[in-house]
């Protein structure tokens, strides 16, 4: 069992690290590099949530896919890396107050909840072939449905991309 | 599972519709690339028989698809309604300067026109979270784009990207709520949250929280305040015909599933079997409808006053719409069956209102050249009979006899007087007074200001005035003859599962 809370420690740190750099990096290249780590780690905390085939599918498709994807277009974009991301702060007194006060209510409520926990363990099994007659079944609307969402999201981003002539 | 399957693809006919119509579309966009027209009219084709068959599953009511989506009246009375509307968009869109000067994205237009139309279709049914989300996640992606279809103008790039980042903002929210509410109720069914919530109590502040981010979500889709940021940039930048379907349709689907999530999942099923009349009690002792009344307030109360200072109409419809959003959400408050009636009446009488509203602006800027309130100077002597339409929209906006809008309005302040909640009624009757007040600065610019620079009179075609009289004459018709609107509407309260 200790074993298991280091390994989850480990991959929440570098969930988090990543993430900040993510986020607090001025520099886009930084970020991009940065959110390779976010997703290993949350590929991470996957497997030790006995959940072998997302971890896999984070993996395959998040990193390998995704991220390569991303940075292509950041390093192919023009005029990228060498630009500052302008970033400013206003409003920090309020922002702080604000924040402070809605994450000390989150922790307090994760804290201090009756979580509806599922009353049998989870051993390591097999998850894919579950998960794929669900998604023939039960989840067979959302799964085709997120489908059509991305189709979508592919016409919608090569129209607004596409160069077109002057008439 | 076979059986199960089929029984709900046969169940699930509209929809079906207009997934094929949108592969056609796209398909044969690329076939037919030197023939851009026949595209819309393909579009059109298959939403208007997509509305024919919703007709068709009138008093239907089962739950489909293991139980993601439901075929009940109320569901069938949004499709209805987002299906009118989408028809009378692409009657717009013939007319509309911004989509006809770019033919070569009209296979584009149409498509995602009837991709956000099954995105709302489906949120209309809707009983499962994850479906939720999936749902608006459709309809919010279709219309980020056609948000920035007129991409030369600089605006409508701005209009585009304000409402990507505010939208997944807000779906971030949202989902982060979902997941709190999973975490304390083991599911992601609406129905399945009131059996945990009705049999064990959970962590109150935790369920307030997760709510709370929940309502950011759909908030964030009706345009109420304090989610309303991107509406007046959205609505100021987007091609008008976008920005009309928006104003309607985008609104009628997030207040289903508002209405719906709040009515399944936290309503006590006993109560509700014991009381006549449709009352819905609470489970939890948690009152939602006061954080509702207070969205509310501020939704009309803003909306209304920043109204005031625009200058340009289509910002000054936003904000009106917002301010409507406002009026709905009083229907939702009284959390009975009568304040959800009025809420649908008051959503078929807005429905031809605002697109009216919207119409002769489009009508107007296709001449003028602009939306500005100063290019209405001396309009009722130019083109006296759109004027004229145009105060009667304006009226009906302010709900003022003998129009829709007045009917509207009286039953959703009878539902509130009924239920005493009679201080928002108050807040409601005071906005619009103030609501008048910018609708007839319109009106005084048009018949009491003489006109500025040309005084040519304006000529529309006989095909555009009969789209504006298919808009005009039923806001006049249901202010006299309500009765045919108001069943409508009390049947269309059934939900599935509900007693």
């Amino acid at each position: 069992m200790v074993l298991y809370n280091l390994a989850f420690y480990f991959f929440s740190l570098i969930t988090l690290a990543s993430a900040s750099v993510v986020v607090f990096s001025k520099n886009i290249v930084h970020s991009a590099f940065a959110l390779l780590f976010t997703f290993f780690g949350v590929a991470g905390l996957y497997v030790l949530m006995m959940a072998d085939f997302l971890a896999i599918t984070q993996i395959l498709i998040y990193i390998g896919g995704i991220m390569v994807l991303i940075l292509f277009g950041v390093m192919l974009t023009n005029r990228t890396i060498d630009v500052q991301i302008r970033t400013g702060s206003i409003q920090t007194f309020p922002a702080m107050l604000i924040v402070a006060a809605l994450a000390g209510t989150l922790v307090g409520i994760f804290w201090s909840t009756d979580w509806k926990i599922s009353p049998t363990a989870i051993g390591f099994e097999k998850t894919a072939p579950e998960i794929g007659k669900m998604l023939l079944t039960n989840y067979l609307l959302p799964f085709e449905i997120a489908s059509i969402v991305l189709l979508v999201a592919l016409i919608g981003a090569a129209m607004i991309a596409r160069r077109e002539k002057k008439a | 599972m076979v059986e199960q399957t089929l029984h709900s693809l046969s169940q699930f006919l509209p929809e079906t519709t207009l997934t094929i119509t949108f592969c056609i579309s796209i398909l044969a966009g690329l076939i037919l690339r030197n023939k851009p027209k026949v595209i819309p009219v393909i579009s059109f084709a298959g939403i208007l028989l997509a509305t024919v068959f919703a007709v068709r599953q009138m008093g239907s009511s089962q739950a489909v698809f293991s139980g993601m989506i439901v075929v009940d009246p109320f569901a069938v009375f949004f499709k209805l309604l987002v299906g009118s509307t989408a028809v009378i968009i692409f009657l717009f869109s013939i007319y509309s300067q911004e989509v006809q000067s770019t033919l070569k994205r009209l296979v584009e237009y149409s498509s995602l026109l009837v991709a956000m139309t099954l995105g709302m279709f489906l949120m209309a049914g809707a009983v499962n979270l994850l479906m939720m989300v999936l749902a608006i996640e459709l309809t919010s992606l279709s219309s980020y784009i056609l948000a920035g279809y007129t991409k030369e103008a600089p605006d409508s790039s701005e209009a585009s990207l304000k409402y990507i980042i505010y939208g997944a903002l807000s779906t971030g929210l949202m989902l982060y709520g979902i997941s709190i509410l999973f975490g304390l109720t083991g599911a992601t069914d609406v129905y399945a949250i009131n059996r945990s919530l009705a049999a064990t109590s959970v962590n109150s502040v935790a369920l307030l929280i997760a709510v709370l981010l929940i309502i950011a979500g759909f908030g964030y889709k009706i345009s109420a305040v304090p989610f309303h940021f991107w509406t007046p940039d959205v609505y100021e930048g987007a091609p008008i015909t976008i920005t009309a379907f928006l104003s309607v349709a985008s609104k009628a689907a997030g207040f289903a599933m508002l209405i719906r999530f709040f009515k399944i999942s936290f309503i006590d099923f006993n109560l509700l079997a014991a009381h006549a009349g449709g009352v819905w009690g609470l489970l939890q002792g948690f009152e939602w409808n006061k954080i509702l009344a207070i969205l509310s307030v501020l939704t009309m109360t803003l909306g209304n006053l920043v109204a005031v200072w625009q200058n340009n109409l289509k910002r000054l419809l936003a904000y009106s719409s917002i301010a409507h959003a406002g009026y709905m959400l009083m229907g939702v408050v009284v959390l009975n069956d009568k304040g959800l009636a009025a809420v649908l009446v008051y959503f078929m009488v807005y429905l031809f209102m605002n697109l009216g509203a919207f119409y002769v602006v489009m009508l107007v800027a296709n001449k003028v050249g602009s939306e500005d309130i100063d290019s209405y100077k001396g309009l009722g002597y130019r083109s006296p009979f759109i004027s004229v339409a145009m105060v009667v929209f304006f009226i009906s906006l302010a709900g003022l006899p003998p129009t829709a809008g007045f009917i509207g309005k009286l039953f959703l302040f009878a539902a509130l007087l009924d239920a005493r909640w009679v201080w928002l009624a108050v807040v409601g009757a005071l906005n619009s007074v103030v609501s008048l007040y910018y609708y007839v600065r319109v009106v005084r610019n048009m018949f009491l200001r003489d006109p500025e620079g040309s005084t040519e009179p304006i000529r529309f075609s006989f095909p555009q005035m009969a789209i504006l009289l298919l808009l005009l004459v039923p806001t006049l018709l249901f202010g006299l003859f309500y009765s045919p609107i108001v069943e409508l509407a009390n049947a269309s309260v059934l939900m599935f599962g509900v007693r």
